[in-house]
Parts: C-alpha cells; sequence; structure tokens
C-alpha cells in the first residue's frame, strides 16, 4: 500500500544529463582515480610510483564498475534493485544503441556493432602483421616485441570479441527469442549490462602496451608472461571483462530458450540456430569459468609472486589449463556457423531440410567431445601414453562435424537452390570449412603433427575454419537476415561481387600458409629466413584484397541499413518465426499471440508452421 | 537414380585425376626430409592425402554441382518437385565411411607409427648413441658432445651449430635454463627444438629434462638446404625469430676431424 504512493511523490529523474558514454568515461576515470589510489593508500610500493602493478588491476576493476553504472547501469540496474521504481526510458532513434538496453534486439545490434568494430580493428593489425612479412627482416614494426603484441592483441580481440562474439552475442540475441516466439528474454538487465563489458574489454586489450609489450600471443604461455612487462596484466583483465560479458549472454539465452518458448515450440520443433546457441551457451558456461579462474592463477602467478607456472612449479600446468578451454572455444566459434548453414540452405533452397535430426546430434555431440580434446594442441610436449586418447578422440569428432555437411548435402539434392548472396557465401563457407576440417585430420595425426605443430601450417588451418568456416558465414547471415533487421533490401550485384572478392582474397592467402609451414615457416616471427620470401609477399598482397573485401562489405551493409530499397517482411519465403512478424519487428517482436503448429523446415507443407493470432 | 549415378560417375572420374595430380606432387615431395623420424611423418602424410582426396573431391564437385545443376534459374522461390527428408541409404553410407575412414586413420598410420616412434625411444633400442646435449636459453641452442668433452659447438665465427654424423642414432638430451644465470627463475621458458628437415618437434620445458631419438640418414646442410636448420619454434620472447642454428649432416669421418677440431678450439679457450 505503502509503494503506491511513494511512486506517484517522488518522480525520479531517470536520464542522464550527459551522453551515457560519455558519462560512463568519466565514471570510469572516477573509478580507476579512486580505487587506484586507495590500493597506493594501502599498500605503497617502494619509489613512490603513483601506478603498480597491483593498483592498476584494482583500479582497474573501478574503472569497469564506473563504466557500467555510467552507460546506464546505475538507473537501469542498480537503483531498480533497490525498489526505486520506473527505473529507466530508452532514448529515441539511434541513440538507444549508446547507452543500457534491455531490448533483445537492441542489445543484438549493439553487440555486431561492438564485435564488427573490433574486427575492423583486429584485421588492421593482421594487415599490419602481413605488411611486416613481406620482407624478411624488420621493416615495418621497429621492435620484435611491438610485432609479437600486434599478434597477439590481433588473436585476443578476434577470439574473444569476434568470433566469440558476433554469432553469439550479436545475432543470437536478435534472433534467437524471435526464432522460439519470444516477447523478450529472461534476464534483460544482465544482458544489457553484458554488453558493455565488451567496449571495456577491448578498449582494455588494445591500451595494453601502453604498459609495455607483451610477446606470448593470445594463449598467454607461462613462464613467459610472467617475465614479460606489465602490459600482460591488460591482456588478463581484458579478456576477463570479454568473457564475462560472453559468460552473461550465455545464461541468459541458454535460460532463454528453456523458459521462454512460445506455445509449439516444441523441442523437436526447435530451429537448427536455436540448437546451435544452446550447445554454445552450455559450452561457454562451463568453459569461460574455467579460462577465467586460470587467468586468475596467471595473474596472481606475477603480483604475489607465486611459482605456480614456472620452472620450479609446472609450465605444463598452464597450458593445460589453457587448451581445457581453448580447444572448446574453437566450437564455440565454429558451432553457430554450422548451425546457420542448415538455417540457410532449406531457405534459399525452398526444400524440407535433410536429416534434421542428425544435424541436431552433430551439434550436440560435437559439444560433448570438445573438452575430451584439448591436448592436441600439446603433442609437443606430453606424455607418449597420452598420445593415444588424444588422436583417438580428435579423429572421432570430425564425423559429428560431418553430420552438418550430411544435413547440407542432403538438403541440397534436386534443390532449386536459390544462388542469392547468403545462398553463395554459404557455399564458401563450406568449401573453406571443408579445407579446415580435412586439414585437422592431418594434424590430429602426431607424427605428421609433430612437424606441423607452431608452423603456418597451423596458422592457415585455423584460419580456414574460422574465417572460412564462421566469418564467412557470419558476413551471409548478415546478408540473409538485413531485410528482417532494417526492412531494407541490400544490392545483389555488390553483394556477390564482394563476396567473390573475399573468397579469392581469403583463399590466395590461406592456401599458400600451408605451403610455407610445409617449407619450414614457423609463427611468431617478424623476421624469416630469405627463401621463404617470394610465398609470404604473395600471401600478403592476396590478404590486402580480402581486408579490402570486408571494408566492402561493411559498407555495403551499412549503406543497406541505411539507404536500401525497402523489402516485404518475408523476402526470401521463409518459414521460421522471425519471419512471422514485420521488419523490423515491433518492441515486443508479435503484434499478438504464436502458436506453432507444424515444422519450420518442410518445404512440401502448403500451410505455414504458425499462426500469429492477433491480440483481442 | 540418373542424377545419382551421374554425380557418382564425375566424382569418380575426378578423385582419380586428383590422385594422378597428388602422387605428382608427391614425387616432388611436400617436404625435405633427412631423417628417420621425417619419413615415417611425411609416409603419414601422404596416406592421409590418398585416402582424403576422393572426400574433399567428393564435396567440392558436389558443391559445384548445385552451383551448376541445382540452382534456380531465376530468384523466383520454387519448389524443388522432390522434398525428401530422409534417405536411409546416404545416412548410412556418410556415417558408416566416416567411422570406417576415422578408425582406420586412428589404426593406420596413427598407432602404427606410434608404437614404431615409441620403439625407437627404448633404452634397449639405444646403446651407443651420439648423445647431444641441447641446452635452449633466451636466445641460444647450445650444444655439448659429452662423449666427447665438448662443451659447446661453435663455427669459425664462433656461433653456435650443430654438425651430426650420417646413419648414427642420435640422443638429444634438451633442457631449457640460462646457465650463466642460473639463480634466476624467471629466466627459463618453453622453447621448441625443431630441425624442419627432420620432421619433427619437441618442447623445451624448465624444469624437465627430455629426450629425443632419431637417426640422419642424408647428408645434408644448412648451406645448401636452409631446412636443415635448428629452429626455435615456440614462441620464447622478442628474440624468438633468431633463435636458430645451422646444422650440417656429414660423413662420420669429416664428423671425427669436426670433433677434434671443437676439441682443440676448447683447449685453447680462456688460455
Ligand atoms: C582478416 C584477415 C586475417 C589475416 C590476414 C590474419 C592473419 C594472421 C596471421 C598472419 C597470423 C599469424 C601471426 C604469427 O603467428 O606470426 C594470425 C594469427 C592469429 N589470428 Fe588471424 N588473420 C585474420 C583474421 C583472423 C580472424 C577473423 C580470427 C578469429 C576470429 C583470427 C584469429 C587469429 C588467432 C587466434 C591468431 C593466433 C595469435 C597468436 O598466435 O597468439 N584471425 N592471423
Ligand atoms: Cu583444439
Ligand atoms: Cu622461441
Amino acid at each position: 500500500m505503502a509503494q503506491n504512493i511513494v511512486t506517484e511523490a517522488t518522480p525520479y529523474r531517470t536520464r542522464p544529463t550527459m551522453p551515457p558514454v560519455l558519462r560512463g568515461f568519466l565514471w570510469a576515470a572516477i573509478g580507476f582515480l579512486v580505487l587506484n589510489m586507495a590500493t597506493i593508500a594501502v599498500d605503497p610500493f617502494r619509489g613512490h610510483p603513483f601506478i603498480t602493478e597491483i593498483s592498476a588491476v584494482i583500479g582497474w576493476v573501478g574503472g569497469v564498475i564506473g563504466w557500467l553504472l555510467g552507460v546506464g547501469g546505475w538507473e537501469g540496474v542498480v537503483l531498480p534493485l533497490f525498489g526505486v521504481p520506473n527505473p529507466w526510458v530508452a532514448a529515441p532513434g539511434w541513440r538507444k544503441y549508446l547507452e543500457l538496453s534491455t531490448e533483445h534486439k537492441v542489445i543484438g545490434i549493439q553487440y555486431l556493432i561492438s564485435s564488427t568494430g573490433t574486427f575492423g580493428i583486429a584485421g588492421l593489425l593482421a594487415m599490419g602483421i602481413r605488411y611486416e612479412l613481406m620482407q624478411p627482416s624488420l621493416h615495418f614494426f621497429t621492435y620484435p616485441d611491438q610485432y609479437l603484441t600486434a599478434v597477439g592483441v590481433h588473436g585476443t580481440l578476434m577470439m574473444f570479441a569476434v568470433g566469440t562474439v558476433a554469432l553469439v552475442g550479436g545475432l543470437g540475441n536478435y534472433m534467437v527469442p524471435l526464432m522460439i516466439g519470444a516477447k523478450g528474454t529472461v534476464f534483460p538487465r544482465l544482458s544489457g549490462i553484458g554488453h558493455w563489458l565488451v567496449p571495456a574489454g577491448v578498449l582494455t586489450v588494445i591500451f595494453s602496451p601502453l604498459f609495455g609489450y607483451w610477446t606470448t600471443g593470445w594463449r598467454g604461455y607461462e613462464p613467459l608472461a610472467s617475465q614479460d612487462p606489465s602490459g600482460i596484466i591488460y591482456y588478463y583483465l581484458g579478456v576477463a571483462a570479454l568473457t564475462l560479458s560472453s559468460t552473461c549472454v550465455a545464461v541468459n539465452l541458454a535460460a532463454t530458450i528453456v523458459f521462454h518458448r512460445s506455445n509449439g515450440v516444441t523441442w523437436a520443433r526447435l530451429p537448427l540456430f536455436v540448437w546451435g546457441i544452446l550447445t554454445v551457451s552450455l559450452l561457454n558456461l562451463i568453459w569461460l569459468p574455467e579460462i577465467q579462474m586460470t587467468f586468475v592463477l596467471g595473474l596472481l602467478d606475477r603480483l604475489v609472486p607465486f611459482n605456480f607456472f614456472d620452472a620450479i612449479g609446472s609450465p605444463l600446468n598452464y597450458l593445460s589449463l589453457f587448451w581445457l578451454f581453448g580447444h572448446p572455444e574453437v566450437y564455440i566459434v565454429v558451432v553457430p556457423a554450422l548451425a546457420l548453414w542448415n538455417e540457410i540452405i532449406p531457405v534459399m533452397a525452398q526444400k524440407s531440410l535433410f536429416g534434421r535430426s542428425w544435424a541436431v546430434i552433430g551439434l550436440i555431440f560435437v559439444m560433448m567431445l570438445s573438452g575430451l580434446v584439448w591436448a592436441h594442441h600439446m603433442f609437443t610436449n606430453m606424455r607418449n601414453s597420452e598420445m593415444f586418447p588424444f588422436s583417438f578422440f580428435t579423429e572421432m569428432i570430425s564425423i559429428p562435424t560431418g553430420f552438418s555437411f550430411l544435413a547440407a548435402i542432403g538438403t541440397l539434392w534436386k534443390s532449386r537452390y536459390r544462388l542469392f548472396t547468403p545462398g553463395l557465401l554459404v557455399i564458401m563457407s563450406m568449401f573453406n570449412f571443408l579445407v579446415g576440417g580435412l586439414t585437422g585430420v592431418f594434424l590430429a595425426d602426431p607424427p605428421v603433427n609433430l612437424e606441423v605443430h607452431n608452423t603456418f601450417f597451423v596458422v592457415a588451418h585455423f584460419h580456414y575454419t574460422i574465417i572460412g568456416g564462421m566469418v564467412f558465414t557470419w558476413v551471409a547471415a548478415m546478408y540473409y537476415w538485413i531485410p528482417k533487421l532494417s526492412g531494407r533490401m541490400y544490392n545483389e550485384f555488390w553483394g556477390k561481387l564482394l563476396a567473390i572478392v573475399i573468397f579469392i582474397g581469403f583463399n590466395g592467402a590461406f592456401s599458400q600458409m600451408f605451403l610455407l609451414g610445409l617449407h619450414g615457416m614457423n609463427r611468431w616471427v617478424p623476421a624469416y629466413p630469405p627463401y621463404l620470401k617470394p610465398m609470404n609477399y604473395e600471401v600478403s598482397l592476396f590478404a590486402f584484397l580480402l581486408g579490402a573485401g570486408f571494408i566492402g562489405h561493411g559498407i555495403h551493409l551499412w549503406w543497406t541499413w541505411v539507404k536500401g530499397p525497402v523489402t516485404p517482411d518475408n523476402p526470401w519465403n521463409g518459414r521460421t518465426l522471425e519471419w512471422l512478424t514485420t521488419s523490423p519487428p515491433p518492441p515486443e517482436n508479435f503484434n499478438g499471440e504464436v502458436l506453432v503448429t507444424g515444422s519450420f523446415y518442410r518445404y512440401d507443407i502448403d500451410k505455414p508452421a504458425a499462426v500469429l493470432h492477433p491480440p483481442e | 537414380m540418373g542424377e545419382v549415378v551421374g554425380f557418382v560417375v564425375v566424382w569418380i572420374i575426378l578423385s582419380l585425376l586428383a590422385e594422378w595430380g597428388l602422387s605428382a606432387v608427391k614425387a616432388h615431395t611436400l617436404y625435405d626430409v633427412i631423417a628417420s623420424q621425417g619419413f615415417l611423418a611425411e609416409r603419414a602424410f601422404n596416406f592421409l592425402a590418398t585416402w582424403l582426396t576422393p572426400v574433399f573431391v567428393f564435396v567440392v564437385v558436389y558443391l559445384i554441382y548445385v552451383l551448376i545443376r541445382f540452382h534456380a534459374p531465376n530468384g523466383k522461390p520454387e519448389r524443388s518437385r522432390s522434398q525428401f527428408i530422409r534417405n536411409k541409404g546416404f545416412v548410412a553410407f556418410w556415417v558408416g565411411f566416416s567411422f570406417f575412414v576415422n578408425i582406420l586413420f586412428w589404426l593406420h598410420p596413427t598407432s602404427a607409427d606410434l608404437e614404431q616412434m615409441f620403439a625407437s625411444d627404448m633404452p634397449s633400442r639405444n646403446h651407443g648413441d651420439l648423445i647431444v646435449d641441447v641446452t635452449a636459453r633466451q636466445w641460444e641452442w647450445i650444444f655439448s658432445y659429452p662423449q666427447y668433452k665438448v662443451t659447446q659447438a661453435v663455427n669459425h665465427l664462433g656461433e653456435d651449430e650443430l654438425e651430426l654424423p650420417v646413419g648414427r642414432k642420435v640422443e638429444f638430451v634438451m633442457r631449457s635454463y640460462d646457465p650463466f644465470h642460473t639463480y634466476d627463475v624467471y629466466a627459463g621458458v618453453i622453447h621448441d627444438f625443431w630441425i624442419p628437415a627432420f620432421g619433427t618437434k619437441e618442447d623445451v620445458i624448465p624444469g624437465i629434462t627430455r629426450y629425443e631419438y632419431i637417426r640422419p640418414t642424408v647428408l645434408a646442410s644448412y648451406k645448401t638446404n636452409p631446412m636443415v636448420r635448428v629452429q626455435c619454434a615456440e614462441v620464447c620472447g622478442p628474440g624468438h625469430p633468431w633463435m636458430e642454428a645451422p646444422v650440417s649432416i656429414v660423413t662420420p669421418s669429416h664428423f671425427s676431424k669436426w670433433i677434434k677440431h671443437q676439441q682443440t678450439l676448447e683447449a685453447h679457450a680462456g688460455g
């Protein structure tokens, strides 16, 4: 009873007076300074520097908290926790993307923007790496450790802010509730605040070199990390923020899939992309905390210091702890992409999905097996007896992975496949991932592995799976769903042309890296024996073409978003639920109640899979 | 059915052509190997390539087939006349074949080769090996020949070098620490002892002594083949790319001369 009175008596001002992002930066600075000084006061260091390694860590925590509160966490999360009513009024227009949001579609686009921006930055670093490698000696970077930092920042950002994020935090957040007929997600505030950890983490990693060039690459191998300058600390912390963000996504989307499916979306009818996101979320929930704890150990090893991972402790423990997460991570990246193939192909082909249950079983078994193969990254340093099980499971995991091909191939047979840009890119992605997967079989054989491990053969292999598999599919999915996101259609000519450009650039660059590896080119080297120069030179030229192609796609998609011709709600004639509503969807996703009565993947049936009952 | 037969015929023909192309490439060997372990790896590589070629061709031909035969001429959504969602034969073929191939690969080459590799590491097989102590430090490879009381082999420029007699089994005893700064626990990091032309590599890990057994079988030298070099293959800080050393595989008589030379050098060193 008292509560109502309070509500009316104290109209709380809920819009901040300055743009939330600006306020975020300001509060971050304040948060950093406060906790930094508090630490220095408690724990002064000889020579009295203003920032020490320890205060930099604790100050950083204050900075991140300030940032999260500043972008809207204060009004959107903290005040409501204390029962202050009417928490947060979303800004109109494009400004809603620049502040805390609780709407999954806005959050999805925020993740997509953050991921794309990071892809641009980390991609630029890749161009720098390839420019350096055009010559056999240092000519572009000033110091070798500067080059190694570029490689490390490139890898770290690409893995933790692009590979793990774009299809899950981005398209997953946007599409999953739509595809299960839900009006929202289970933990909208957690999800909203989670996004803002991405810019925090990315900025932390990008600016880490200011504290000294770190040389370990994205794996942070010990004991080298303990020896590195302080910049490595901001690698640990940046990754902590990024993985925390993905954990929030996993909690929210897994719960949403389990509890918020609309009437008739049974487990047997669950769309494939949703299965992909569910399996990936489980992987994230299991393995992200594991890597976070590992990095806490690494951080403590350095700050205290302990001797967990040096010659007195055991360097191999770090390696195992890293790859325990590291291998599932590659499936976290690729599983949503595999699921998307079989989401897009039936629609483009207007043909029923072949072997749907095999496709789902494949995703689930990949998820379960991915925790059993980590040490195939460690054939060069394991006991002999361990080689048998790890090569066994590694070879076996290609079987469920192949089920995604099985379903796709069965669906394509005798179809009328429409070669629109998304369709073309999916075909290209299947080719690329095939190369990545088959070269993985070579790597699974220890004697071959011992020769090509840590060479450019491996660099080529994993870029084939990640760029070739995941990034190509990401681009395909963007073209597929941009009409849904914006209500506008891209330009078919430019879409196809740019698809061909990245296909040529990608294959030209990375196929030759296999040969470089076989000819003795190792990784993490800004300088190499001169006999390897001609091929490196060519690789770099193709890499620049690839970079230009990605920029082209970015501009084209941006143009579509603001200026593309308006398109009908369901331009592809798809049957999944996101096509049942308007494009773009209203804030509540559906104007009415969704009732699903049939399969999303049966094109032999005229009746739509679902109906929308308008509100009474 | 006709469609299936047509596709299978194209697949078989192109697979045969691809196998023929592969054998042409294999004749030039994808990488140069000059040691026992390397031949093992190369054979495994070629075996896998031979079996995976038809798989690769299958999917690639299929995708091209789709682009040519199964694409809708105009972008109109038009249903396919055949709308099957299962086909027992195809699924059985696919799942069965992938189990078969993967189990085959694990038995051969993987397990068979591993047994062979482990056998060559057994003490009973390694009497009278040439022992080379390999010390990895940031950023240098140091080679000593304890049987000949040579503590650090160097060439005429004073750079570390590794010289081995052809045909004799070698036991590398590998450690990572800095002999000049033994008090610094952080000075040891992981390195990786790799001679590309030997076809194998092994991490050198602080706190652990590791062994590698190998028999170089071909005369070779860094001067004529840059793959005959020791190269650190695990990132170990800014000096990593330059952590390399030239290798030569020489005749036994040349090797004894070289060892004598090293002994004289050391006898005069510091004197
Ligand atoms: C855009 C084109 C790209 C190019 C030209 C490129 C190029 C490279 C090169 C040459 C290296 C090896 C550096 C070395 O070992 O010396 C590398 C490392 C790496 N890249 Fe990329 N890359 C690209 C995109 C990506 C993407 C999209 C991802 C993942 C989403 C990615 C993930 C990685 C990772 C994890 C490493 C390992 C870093 C390390 O060793 O610590 N890259 N990249
Ligand atoms: Cu792995
Ligand atoms: Cu190294």
